[in-house]
């Protein structure tokens, strides 16, 4: 019993940080209708901005390495919609996804050239320090982790349900030519977009180092992949459903490594997944069309 | 007077089809034109091309006699006081009436002026204050097309573009629709509407224009158009 409490914990942990990265791809998809697959990188570039930062500025710590990952991961998620998904965008769907393609592997390889194809240490941004509440135990990484994640995913909430922006971003996605001939920018709504998932993936992938102590220029890979697939198991026309599935998806493979192996349970993971996209092949809380 | 909006030589195709070849035509200020024509004739994409939502292959688009509709995004050109009521509606069906009402004044500053013309748009169509709240797309066709008009009409336009406000409609509804289509253009709003109802679309009509694959084969006063036999053809084939 405790194990099972504990491990759902553990998954909680990790899962929020792929709900952070799928609302970045089902925010892409939905507005621009663009498969982002330079998202996952842009994460990484997040990442390794904080190691910088914090190792540049040790006294710091954690407030200056999410600020160097949100700004890294911002700044490089508008240079990438300014020369590649903006001049592309409304082409066919994958003419977008190749050059996003193209970008990730720039950034992967070139990230590999600058800091080594090896995982690299993170910098201690919290203390080693290990909680008990109730019957399990979380460390402080897990828990800022899983505090940083539940920010950010209310975050895009409020920036999606609430600002002027975000209902022009639901405009564009139900609805690209009605909201673009009722005054909406649609180039410009489309940049802040990217730039604000970007953001929020920076932040998100500091979050991730710290928890785990290392980075890796390929790390994006493994979080691209299940956040990716998480959207099209969700669906892109509800957060709260890509959140849950993501959830979901951490406490599937924290349950797998528990109780089986932990080698187990990224395959689990995915029969779960592949299994859930053949009964509901357009996701289990529906998308916009494209 | 001046033209409101005239086009001249508008040529626009998809891909190697041409939609639309040589379409010239012009609206002056408070008048209430309609371009008849069967289906895939081009009308949908004359609203189109001056709403700036696909780029003529020739032609110009002249708005209030100054701006060159042609070099504009659909943004810009909405800032000029174009608003459309699209073909089946098109509302946002994952948003309240409410809000697909703000979005319809989307760029305007004036909040508070939206705000009047969006209480306005309640006291014209009281079944909409009761709507507020719900989703646009669990409404009847009837109530989505009063929605679509007042969305339209919530950033206070100088001309509005009517493309098939009948269609799919019921009878009763088809009626009201042009009964308020003639009222909006009392206002003083100038209306361009697309339809392939001719016989209502003519008795509200000030001008009329018939579109037949991509050409206009007749124009004039929609009483005298109603008379001839051209509009039959349009709608029945066979040469006018």
């Amino acid at each position: 019993m405790d194990l099972l409490l504990q491990q759902i914990c553990n998954g909680l942990v990790i899962g929020s940080t792929y709900a952070v990265v799928a609302l970045g791809f089902a925010l892409a998809f939905s507005v621009l209708r663009v498969v982002h697959f330079a998202h996952p990188d842009i994460f990484m570039v997040g990442m390794f901005s904080g190691l910088v930062a914090a190792n540049y500025w040790p006294g710091l710590g954690l407030i200056i390495a999410i600020a160097a990952g949100a700004a890294g991961a911002g700044a490089l998620g508008y240079f990438a919609e300014r020369t590649i998904i903006g001049p592309l965008r409304g082409r066919d769907i994958l003419t977008t996804l190749i050059g996003t393609l193209g970008l990730s592997i720039v950034l992967q390889n070139g990230m590999a050239l600058l800091v080594g194809p090896d995982p690299v240490a993170y910098p201690t941004l919290v203390p080693a320090r290990f909680i008990d509440i109730g019957p399990v135990m979380l460390t402080l990484r897990q828990i800022v982790n899983l505090g940083l994640s539940a920010l950010l995913l209310v975050l895009v909430s409020v920036f999606v349900r609430f600002t002027r922006t975000g209902r022009a971003a639901r405009a564009i996605a139900e609805r690209p030519d009605v909201a673009a001939a009722f005054g909406v920018d649609v180039a410009r709504i489309c940049q802040i977009t990217i730039v604000f998932a970007s953001t929020l993936a920076g932040v998100a992938a500091v979050s991730v180092g710290s928890l785990y102590g290392s980075a890796s220029a390929f790390v994006g890979l493994l979080y691209g992949l299940k956040a990716f697939t998480c959207m099209l198991v969700a669906g892109n026309r509800h957060i709260e459903g890509v959140v849950a599935v993501a959830i979901g998806l951490g406490i599937i493979e924290a349950l797998v490594t528990g109780y089986v192996s932990s080698s187990m349970k990224d395959a689990a993971a995915f029969v779960v997944l592949i299994a859930v996209l053949y009964v509901r092949p357009n996701g289990m809380f529906g998308s916009y069309a494209t | 007077m001046t033209a409101l909006l005239e086009i001249e030589d508008l040529a626009l195709s998809y891909g190697a089809v041409p939609a639309v070849d040589g379409v010239s035509l012009a609206i002056e200020p408070g008048e209430l034109r309609v371009i008849l024509g069967a289906n895939g004739a081009g009308k949908t994409t004359i609203i189109k091309a001056i709403l700036g939502l696909k780029r003529p292959r020739r032609g110009t688009i002249r708005y209030d006699g100054e701006h060159d509709l042609a070099a504009l995004k659909p943004h810009q050109i909405h800032a000029l006081g174009i608003a459309w009521v699209p073909e089946g509606r098109q509302l946002w069906h994952t948003m309240t009436v409410f809000d697909n009402l703000r979005m319809g004044a989307f760029q305007s500053k004036d909040h508070a002026a939206v705000a009047r013309r969006i209480e306005e748009m309640f006291v014209r169509f009281p079944r909409l204050r009761e709507r507020r709240d719900q989703l646009a797309g669990s409404l009847s066709g009837g109530e989505q097309q009063m929605v679509a008009i007042a969305r339209a009409l919530v950033s206070g336009p100088r001309l509005l573009l009517m493309d098939e406000p009948s269609l799919g409609l019921a009878p009763i509804v088809v009626r009201d629709v042009f009964a308020l289509a003639r009222e909006i253009n009392d206002m003083g709003i100038a209306i361009l509407m697309v339809e392939q109802n001719a016989r209502q679309a003519l008795k509200v009509a000030d001008a009329a224009y018939l579109l037949e694959t991509g050409h206009i084969v007749d124009q004039g006063p929609a009483d005298e158009i109603a008379r001839r036999d051209s509009v039959k053809a349009v709608f029945l084939g066979g040469a006018a």
